[in-house]
């Protein structure tokens, strides 16, 4: 174990590490932070194997369907889909790895390889949707919260309208709108039954989730001396910003990032469960969930795996979450200390 | 003498009492509340709008023609009886004339009189409403140029009001026009009825029930119309009265809960078609007490838009039909579904089995290399129900080994033909399609699915936009003629004909099924085979 820099003897101001590398350490010691965050790496690699299973092992595409197909386990030929259409249950290793999840329905598609491909269309949906949400989220809230008067009144009052509706409701109501004739925004057109229709939902959505706290932050760190002197040194509002303010926001940045994405994650499943986010026939793991849900007597696997998919990812990222925020917040330096045991109850050093 | 007459009563009461009984031969009971479900909300509620069978059987006691199909099962429900009308009309020997009479004293849901002004505003209204019903009544004289107008009213629909008489002109003879008279289209409404679509608050009925709350989406319930008794119901012979007081549908979109609550007995009746993994089991489980198959005269296919690229191509039009399977298409549908490959389905006068396209993928792939469409890009819409959901992707696939870039469009069922039936939508390439036949014709599948005087920008019901002249010349000469063995051959032939063409890549006809509770008498149910499940003959034990 690493000791802690001691003060010298002679009253010297303290030499310590960076606040970034106090952090890193403080998360190295947070047990259930780094399982989280194993967990989801794991679930990351999971997704990401999904060529290399479908290629070499199922030798099956996501959306390809097998309805009369047979397959071949310990020797014996099994139809994939019974003649009155319940498809067969997982197979591991029996044919090789081929449906080792079983088919996921009348269309006898590999539903290993939906899970695989459904990972990374949730995964890649809510990490840029959460991309989206906290960087423009930080934007408004910065500039709402620096300049104050008008441009405050201006963001926060349409945030304030975005918030007003039911989350699920206005993505819902976006996703039928854009359901046909997409997105054209300027130059920018988004076809619809694109997989950036549900991104652009999530992230105008959950924007004012980011902003509000951020703008909360910035008009109290405004006040402080530290701006004040870099005003008074004629540093300009961008300089400002940039330079004194968006440091200091950091850490509430990545703790809002991690819990967009949680929250991202679930609101692309309940969409592509309604049937606005992900279109058929490409999977998500909200999508797999709708389609499961028909079978759900007699095959319930294919609703159970991505649920169980979608828990894990969310759990694994609030945790992971909680940990940053711990580790990065000066306000819970002492409460993670004595938990971690580089403190006393008291405050004084181990 | 006295004791005589005793026994003389008590054997009348008797009698009376073994012929009640006979009756009602299920001994069930009136009245009562029975709670049903549908899987989406019917595309509309407003007759002049309805185009499903969803929306049929939700409007059948509800929404009377002039003339209405028999509440029978079966063959017997293909009969055309007189509703609204005192009897069947009569036709001039020319065949364009026809002349009904309304009964004398009818009245609305609210009170207000039936009058035989009511009927030509009711036809009015739905060629305003750009209504999907509109091309089986084009043939009315100066119904083609209100329809392009809306304004001056049809000249060819002669009302008395105090006679009750309407007359109808055609301009040529109509073989299919008694048949068209009853469908839901033309459904009498007040002359005064706001010409928009009155799903969310429907207007008043002639019906033995009445509509009596709507919320779109999420279901609606029926009541007794309280006129049927007092009037509609003593002049009308042929519509049963019904026997429950109230019926309240609600919209469980996922068919497994709604099998499950029908179990359960929180519900008493799905209207929906019971999902495939599911089928065999309720199958074994109940059938006989509160299951039964039914069987329909329906066509299910991909159309594919003949006017752009790739599908003006015949060879591509004939290379999907190729490498469609049916066997596949049979296992998707688990056993509900029994393949066909032509226009007419097995039922139906006309039908004569013939295979074209046998399937054959490498033929497929070399009518495709051959035609090397220029555009690959192809939409496939679908409406979001299972399994015709899991048919369009399957069809998605096909279409991707053949060498496109299929993308799929799965869209809420009650949007679907709004949607699909506006020719402003952008990319109508191909799309999934059921049809149940409207009346007992074979005209039913042809005049408005695939005749180029179907074809509307708005409400369009020839989805492929096929516009041979001489085939439609052909439909409509057959459709001025009366039925018979001769016109059936040429009919068969019309399919043929139409194939050859390939405008539609159909897949099979369908059987439905009826589930209720235990609650209910399953054996007095009625399943008509143009309207569906017949709310009024509902019972419970």
């Amino acid at each position: 174990m690493a000791e802690e820099p001691q003060p010298a003897a002679t009253g010297a101001p303290r030499v310590g590490a960076g606040p970034w590398s106090v952090a890193l350490r403080r998360l190295r010691r947070n047990r259930f932070a780094l399982a989280s965050l194993g967990l989801f790496a794991l679930i990351v690699l999971f997704s990401l194997a999904a060529p290399l299973w479908a290629v070499h092992v199922a030798h099956t595409g996501p959306n390809t369907t097998h309805t009369l197909a047979k397959v071949e386990v310990d020797g014996e030929k099994r139809e994939v889909v019974d003649p009155t259409g319940k498809p067969t249950g997982p197979l591991w290793l029996g044919a090789g790895g081929r449906f080792f999840l079983g088919a996921d329905g009348s269309l006898g598609r590999d539903e290993m390889v939906r899970l695989m491909y459904g990972g990374r269309a949730s995964l890649f949906i809510s990490l840029i949707a959460a991309l989206i949400t906290t960087a423009v989220g930080a934007v408004l809230g910065l500039l709402a919260g620096y300049f104050r008067g008008w441009p405050d009144t201006l963001i926060s009052r349409t945030l304030d309208v975005i918030w007003a509706f039911p989350v699920l409701l206005l993505a819902i109501a976006l996703g039928l709108v854009l359901a046909v004739g997409g997105l054209q925004i300027g130059p920018v057109t988004i076809p619809s039954g694109s997989i950036w229709i549900p991104i652009m939902i999530i992230g105008v959505v959950f924007v004012t989730y980011t902003a509000r706290p951020v703008r909360g932050e910035v008009l109290s760190l405004r006040e402080k001396e530290f701006v004040e002197a870099a005003v008074a040194q004629g540093a300009g509002p961008v300089r400002v910003m940039s330079g004194e303010l968006l440091p200091n926001l950091w850490s509430t940045i990545i703790v809002f990032f991690t819990i967009n994405v949680a929250n991202s994650m679930l609101l692309e499943s309940a969409l592509s469960f309604l049937g606005v986010g992900v279109q058929p026939p490409d999977a998500s793991w909200g999508t797999m969930i709708a389609s499961g849900s028909n079978l759900i007597k007699s095959a319930p696997l294919l609703t159970i795996l991505p649920g169980a998919m979608i828990l894990l990812t969310v759990l694994s990222l609030n945790v992971l979450g909680d940990g940053l925020r711990d580790a990065l917040d000066p306000k819970s330096k002492l409460r993670l200390e004595v938990h971690t045991g580089l403190v006393e109850a008291d405050g004084t050093p181990v | 003498m006295r004791k005589l007459h005793a026994a003389l009563a008590i054997l009348g009461v008797v009698a009376a009492a073994l012929v009640l009984a006979s009756c009602s031969s299920s001994g069930g009971k009136e009245g009562g509340t029975l709670r049903g479900t549908y899987a989406s909300f019917p595309d509309a509620l407003d007759p002049a709008l309805a185009r499903t069978v969803e929306a049929w059987t939700a409007l059948y006691d509800t929404y009377l023609p002039l003339l209405t199909y028999a509440h029978a099962d079966g063959q017997a429900g293909s009969e055309v009886v007189p509703a609204l009308a005192e009897s069947l009309p009569k036709i001039s020997a020319d065949g364009k004339t026809y002349t009904l009479t309304l009964h004398k004293g009818l009245k609305y849901s609210d009170g207000t009189p039936v009058k035989a002004s009511d009927f030509a505003a009711s036809v009015e209204r739905m060629f305003k409403l750009n209504s999907g019903g509109s091309p089986f009544y084009t043939g009315i004289v100066g119904a083609e140029k209100f329809a392009e107008t809306k304004t001056g009213g049809i000249p060819g629909i002669k009302t008395d009001d105090k006679t009750g008489q309407i007359v109808i002109q055609l301009t040529r003879p109509r073989g299919t026009f008694t048949t068209e008279l009853a469908l839901m289209y033309v459904a009498v409404l007040p002359a005064d009825t706001p010409v928009k679509n009155l799903t969310a608050d429907p207007p008043p009925a002639t019906g033995p029930y009445e509509i009596v709350k709507s919320e779109p989406g999420r279901g609606w319930s029926y009541g007794r119309n309280p006129q049927w008794e007092k009037t509609n119901g003593k002049l009308i012979s042929s519509v049963p009265g019904g026997h429950l007081d109230k019926i309240d549908i609600r919209v469980v979109s996922n068919p497994s809960t709604q099998v499950n609550e029908v179990e359960r007995g929180s519900s008493d009746w799905m209207q929906t078609t019971i999902p495939s993994d599911l089928y065999n089991g309720v199958k074994e489980k109940y059938e006989g007490s509160q299951f039964r198959v039914e069987p329909t005269i329906s066509n299910y296919f991909f159309w594919m838009n003949t006017t752009t690229t790739p599908f003006d191509d015949l060879k591509v039009r004939q290379a999907v039909n190729y490498a469609l399977n049916g066997a596949a298409m049979e296992r998707i549908y688990a056993g509900t579904l029994k393949a066909n490959q032509q226009v007419l389905p097995p039922g139906m006068p006309g039908h004569k089995k013939f295979e074209l396209y046998p399937y054959d993928m490498a033929k497929a792939k070399k009518l495709i290399a051959e035609a090397n469409p220029s555009d690959r890009d192809i939409t496939v819409w679908v409406d979001d129900e299972d399994p015709n959901n899991k048919a369009a992707a399957y069809y998605q696939g096909v279409l991707k080994k053949l060498g496109f870039n299929a993308k799929l469009k799965e869209i809420a069922a009650e949007d679907f033909f709004p949607l699909t039936g506006n020719l402003s939508t952008p990319d109508l390439d191909t799309g999934w399609l059921d049809w149940y036949e409207d009346y007992p014709h074979p005209n039913d599948f042809f005049q408005p699915l695939l005749s180029g005087e179907s074809i509307l920008p708005v409400e369009n019901s020839n989805f492929a936009q096929i516009d041979d002249p001489k085939l439609n010349a052909k439909i409509n000469r057959l459709g001025e003629e009366a039925l018979g063995p001769k016109q059936e051959a040429e009919y068969a032939e019309l399919d043929r004909e139409y194939m050859e063409q390939a405008p539609w890549a159909p897949y099979g006809s369908r059987t439905v099924s009826t589930f209720v509770s235990d609650a209910v008498d399953l054996e007095d149910i009625v399943f008509n085979p143009t309207f569906g499940q017949d709310l009024a003959s509902f019972q419970f034990k």
